[in-house]
C-alpha cells in the first residue's frame, strides 16, 4: 500500500519546562509528546525499508526503527494498540526504552543517520521511543505486555549470578528471565540501577522510571540481592559453585583523580561523590534527607562528558555560579548536545584549553581556587582522533570552593582483583563471546569497556545473555 | 531486611544492637566493617561488627550516639524493627600475624571497634594490651576484653558538669596521651594500635612516635558507598591518595597526613548541627 508522502520538514518539538523554573528544581526537563504530537512526528518518517534503514544501522541494538514508527501512525485511532504494537517491536531489541529514550545519544546514532535530515530536520527517534515507553508504563500497556509474556516462560532448571544492577547487568537478567534461566543479581548499593539511579539527575532521568524499570524484571522472577559487594561479601569463585554462569557487569565505578597538589582539600568532590550524594541520596532535600552536600558560591566542574554536564546542572539548581572548564576546545566536547545546550540555558559558563595544575585552600583545609595551565591545540591528532593539546607556560587562576572532577573512572578494583581474572589497563579482557578468562564467568559493558554509554552497556547484556545461553544449553546436553 | 534482634543502651550514649544479618556474619573478619542506612531518608553510615555469629547469622554493633543519625537510631528504632540496609563486610581485614607484645588503645566507643582485632591477636599468640580512655559513664565491654586479652586497662575522665563538651573533652585526651606514655615509658610494646577520633589518634601517634614503635590506625574519614566509588574516603597516606573503604581502613599511622584528614572528617559540622538541631525541634514539637 503505497501511500505518498507529504514530506514535513520540521520536527515537531517536544515541550520544556522554562528555564526559570527548572534551575530551581530537580524535576524533569523534558516534558514528552502526547500521543497527537508523537504520531504528528512519526508521521514525518519516510518508513525507510527495514533492510536499508540507516537509523537501524545507527543504532548499537540494531531496534527496528521505522518498524515501531510506523505503529504508531497505522493504529492512530486506537492509542492503546497502537502503543502496545509499537513497544512490542522495541522490547524486542530494547528493555529499558524509557531510560535510552532519554539518555541515549541518538544525534550520533541513529538520528545521525536518518535520511530525512537530508532535506529537513531528522525524525526525533529518541522522543518517539521515550514517548511509547513512558505511555506503555502509564497506561498499564507494559503490564498487559509482561503478563502475556511470563506465563510462556520455560524454566530451564539452570541458575545464572549477574554482578552489578547497571544496564549491562539488568538487560542481561531481562533476557536471561525470559529464557527461563534463575537469575540472581548481586548489588553492592542499596538501590539497584547503576550510574542510572546514583550517577544520572532526577531532572534528565527521574528515578520512578529506573524503579519500574527494576520492577518489570522482579515480574519476570529476577531476584535483587542489594547490599552485597562482590569482592567481599561473596566471590566470584563461590559464585561459580553456586551458579551455572556468572555475568559480571560491574561497570567503571571508581572516579579518576587529577595527581596535583591540593586534591583533597575540602570541598573538592568527584563527580561520583557528587552526584551520588544528590541523587541516590537526595541531598538536594537536606535536611529532610539526612545526607549533606556542599555547593559553594563558585563552583568549577573539570571535565566536559555527559558527568560533567550533569554535575554543573546539578549545582546551578542549588544556586551557585558554574563554570565547566575542559582542557580542550568546544569541538571536543563528549556529552550529549541536547545535554550542552540544556546547561548553556540554564547559565553555565565554559572555560576552554585549561587544564588544571594546583588546588589552592586556606588554612583550614577548604579550597579557595584553582590554578590552570592554559592549553593550545596543535596539528597532531591522538588515536580517537582529537586534536593534541599542550601546555602554553601561562596561568590563570580561578576562585572557587567547590571543584567537582569529571574526568573519568576506572572499573571496580574489588572485582578486577578476582583471581585468574584477565585485566588489560584496568578492564576485564573477554573474547567474541563476552566469556572473561574463566570459563562460565561473562562480562560485558563498563567493566570491559572503561566509560561507554547506556545502549552499549545494554547491548552487551544481551550478547552476553545469547552467549550464556548457548553455553549453558551445551552444558545441559552434556549433562543429559 | 536486617531484623534488630536485640537492642540496649550499654552506657551513656552508647547503643548496643544485634543485627540479623546472615551474609555479612558468613564472611566478616575483625578489622573490617558495614554500611549501615536505616531510614527512607537517612544516611550510609559506616559501622563496625564486634561479634558475630556465622551459623545463626546475626552480627552487634554499638553506636556512639553523635549526631542526627545514630540519635534516630537509638530514639526511633526498637526490637523487631528493621535497619533498611546493611552491606558488607567492607574494607580488609586486619593483618593476622605475630605482632609480640602489643597496645590497643581505643578512645571512647573507639574501644568496640578495637575489640574483634584485639581478641584475634590475642588468639593467635600475641600479648595483648587494651587501653580504654572515655568518659566515667560511657565505660563498656570491661568483662569482655578482660576475658579476651591479656591485660585490659581502663582508664575513665571524669565529666565536669561546669564545663561544655569541647573542654571535657580536651580532658580525655590529656589522659590518653598521658597514659599512653606512662605505658611505653615503662614496659616494652612491639606494636601500637588505635581507634577513636581522629584528633586522639593524632595526638597518640606524636607520643608513640617518639618512642619510635610501629603503630596502626584504623581510620573514620567521612564515607558514601564504601565500596571504592565515591571517593570521599580518600586520605593521603605515604604521599598517594588512597581511599579508606578498599584500600584500608587500617593504616600505617607514621604516613597518614593526619592534618588533612582532620580537616576533612570536620568538613560538614555545620550541617551535622542544623541537622541535629531541626530533628530536636521536631522531637520537642512531637511530644507536646
Ligand atoms: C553522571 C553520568 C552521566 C551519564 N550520562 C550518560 C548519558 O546521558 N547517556 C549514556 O548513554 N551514557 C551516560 N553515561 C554512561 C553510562 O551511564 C554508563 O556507560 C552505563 O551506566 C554503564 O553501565 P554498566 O551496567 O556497565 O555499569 P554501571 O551503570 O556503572 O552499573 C554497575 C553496577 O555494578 C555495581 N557494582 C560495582 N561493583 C560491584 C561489586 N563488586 N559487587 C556488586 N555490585 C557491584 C555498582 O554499584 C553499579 O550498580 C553517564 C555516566 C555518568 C557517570
Ligand atoms: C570504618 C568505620 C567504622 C566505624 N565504626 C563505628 C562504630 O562501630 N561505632 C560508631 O559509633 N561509629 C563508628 N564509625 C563512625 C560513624 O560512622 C559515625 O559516628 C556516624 O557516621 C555518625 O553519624 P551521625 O549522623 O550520628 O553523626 P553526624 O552528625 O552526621 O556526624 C558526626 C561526625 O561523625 C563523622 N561522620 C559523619 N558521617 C559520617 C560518615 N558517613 N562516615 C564516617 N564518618 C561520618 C564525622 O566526623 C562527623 O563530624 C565508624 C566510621 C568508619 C569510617
Ligand atoms: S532513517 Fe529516518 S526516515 Fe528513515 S526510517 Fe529511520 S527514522 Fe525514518
Ligand atoms: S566511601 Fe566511597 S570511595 Fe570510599
Amino acid at each position: 500500500m503505497a501511500v505518498k508522502r507529504k514530506i514535513i520538514k520540521e520536527r515537531v518539538p517536544t515541550p520544556e519546562r522554562p528555564v526559570e523554573e527548572r534551575v530551581k528544581s530537580f524535576v524533569e526537563v523534558n516534558l514528552g509528546y502526547t500521543f497527537e504530537l508523537a504520531v504528528k512526528e512519526a508521521e514525518r518518517c519516510l518508513q525507510c525499508p527495514y533492510d536499508y534503514a540507516p537509523c537501524i544501522k545507527g543504532c548499537p541494538v540494531h531496534i527496528n526503527i521505522p518498524g515501531f514508527i510506523s505503529k504508531l501512525v497505522q493504529y492512530r485511532d486506537d492509542p492503546h494498540r497502537a502503543v502496545k504494537e509499537a513497544l512490542n517491536v522495541i522490547w524486542a531489541c530494547n528493555s529499558l526504552p524509557a531510560t535510552t529514550g532519554r539518555v541515549c545519544p541518538q544525534e550520533d546514532q541513529c538520528e545521525m543517520n536518518c535520511v530525512m535530515g537530508k532535506v529537513g530536520d531528522k525524525i526525533n527517534i529518541g522522543k518517539l521511543e521515550r514517548f511509547v515507553a513512558d505511555y506503555a508504563r502509564e497506561n498499564g500497556i507494559e503490564d498487559e505486555l509482561l503478563f502475556e509474556i511470563v506465563p510462556k516462560i520455560e524454566k530451564k532448571g539452570q541458575s545464572v549470578a549477574i554482578i552489578g544492577a547497571g544496564p549491562a547487568g539488568l538487560t542481561a537478567a531481562g533476557e536471561l528471565a525470559r529464557l527461563g534461566y534463575d537469575v540472581t543479581i548481586y548489588e553492592a548499593l542499596h538501590e539497584p540501577g547503576g550510574v542510572l539511579m546514583y550517577g544520572i539527575p532526577e531532572f534528565r532521568l527521574p528515578k520512578d522510571i529506573v524503579e519500574s524499570e527494576i520492577a518489570k524484571l522482579k515480574r519476570l522472577g529476577v531476584r535483587i540481592l542489594t547490599d552485597h559487594i562482590v569482592g567481599r561479601t561473596v566471590t566470584v569463585e563461590e559464585l561459580l559453585q553456586e551458579y551455572d554462569a556468572v555475568f559480571i557487569g560491574s561497570g567503571a565505578g571508581t572516579p579518576r583523580l587529577i595527581n596535583a597538589p591540593g586534591i583533597n582539600l575540602n570541598g573538592i568532590y568527584t563527580a561520583n561523590e557528587f552526584l551520588t550524594r544528590v541523587n541516590l541520596m537526595k541531598a538536594y532535600l537536606f535536611p529532610e534527607y539526612d545526607t549533606p552536600v556542599k555547593v559553594g558560591k563558585r563552583v568549577v566542574v573539570i571535565g566536559a562528558g555527559n558527568t560533567a554536564m550533569d554535575a554543573a546542572r546539578s549545582a546551578r539548581r542549588f544556586g551557585a555560579e558554574v563554570i565547566i572548564a575542559y582542557r580542550r576546545g568546544e569541538d571536543d566536547v563528549s556529552a550529549r548536545e541536547e545535554e550542552v545546550e540544556h546547561a548553556k540555558e540554564e547559565g553555565v559558563k565554559f572555560e576552554f584549553f585549561v587544564n588544571p595544575v594546583e588546588f589552592i585552600g586556606d588554612e583550614k583545609g577548604n579550597l579557595k581556587a584553582v590554578k590552570f595551565e592554559r592549553m593550545r591545540p596543535i596539528e597532531e591528532r591522538d588515536k580517537r582522533g582529537k586534536r593534541k593539546i599542550v601546555g602554553t607556560g601561562e596561568y590563570v587562576t580561578i576562585e572557587a570552593d567547590t571543584v567537582i572532577i569529571a574526568i573519568g573512572k576506572h572499573p571496580n578494583r574489588l572485582i578486577i582483583n578476582t583471581p585468574g581474572l584477565k585485566v588489560e589497563r584496568g578492564r576485564i579482557v573477554v573474547d567474541e563471546n563476552l566469556m572473561t578468562s574463566i570459563p562460565g564467568v561473562f562480562a560485558g559493558g563498563d567493566a570491559i569497556r572503561g566509560e561507554a554509554t547506556v545502549i552499549l552497556a545494554m547491548g552487551d547484556g544481551r550478547r552476553a545473555a545469547k552467549a550464556i545461553h548457548e553455553y549453558l544449553t551445551r552444558k545441559r546436553e552434556e549433562n543429559a | 531486611m536486617y531484623k534488630i534482634l536485640e537492642k540496649k543502651e550499654v552506657a551513656m550514649r552508647n547503643v548496643w544492637y544485634k543485627v540479623h544479618a546472615p551474609h555479612v556474619a558468613r564472611k566478616v573478619q575483625p578489622g573490617q566493617f558495614v554500611i549501615v542506612r536505616a531510614f527512607k531518608n537517612g544516611e550510609r553510615i559506616p559501622l563496625t561488627p564486634i561479634m558475630w555469629d556465622r551459623e545463626e547469622g546475626w552480627i552487634t554493633l554499638m553506636t556512639f550516639i553523635r549526631g542526627k543519625t545514630t540519635m534516630r537510631m537509638a530514639n526511633e528504632l526498637k526490637v523487631g524493627d528493621e535497619l533498611l540496609n546493611v552491606a558488607g563486610p567492607l574494607g580488609n581485614p586486619a593483618e593476622m600475624k605475630k605482632l609480640g607484645r602489643v597496645l590497643a588503645i581505643g578512645a571512647y566507643t573507639g574501644i568496640v571497634e578495637v575489640y574483634p582485632i584485639a581478641r584475634a591477636w590475642q588468639e593467635i599468640g600475641n600479648d595483648v594490651t587494651t587501653l580504654h580512655v572515655t568518659f566515667e559513664p560511657m565505660v563498656v565491654m570491661k568483662e569482655d576484653f578482660e576475658k579476651a586479652v591479656g591485660r585490659h586497662i581502663v582508664e575513665p575522665v571524669p565529666m565536669d558538669m561546669t564545663k561544655d563538651m569541647r573542654e571535657n573533652m580536651k580532658n580525655v585526651t590529656k589522659r590518653l596521651t598521658e597514659k599512653v606514655r606512662e605505658l611505653l615509658e615503662t614496659e616494652h610494646f612491639d606494636f601500637v594500635f588505635m581507634v577513636g577520633p581522629t584528633g586522639d589518634q593524632k595526638a597518640v601517634f606524636q607520643v608513640v612516635k617518639e618512642f619510635g614503635i610501629p603503630m596502626e590506625a584504623d581510620l573514620h574519614p567521612i564515607m558514601v558507598d564504601g565500596t571504592g566509588m565515591c571517593g570521599s574516603c580518600r586520605v593521603t597516606v605515604g604521599g598517594e591518595v588512597k581511599f579508606a573503604c578498599i584500600d584500608g581502613p587500617g593504616f600505617d599511622a607514621y604516613k597518614v597526613a593526619w592534618d588533612e584528614l582532620i580537616a576533612r572528617t570536620g568538613y560538614y559540622t555545620d550541617m551535622e548541627m542544623l541537622a541535629m538541631q531541626e530533628y530536636m525541634k521536631a522531637l520537642q514539637g512531637g511530644e507536646q
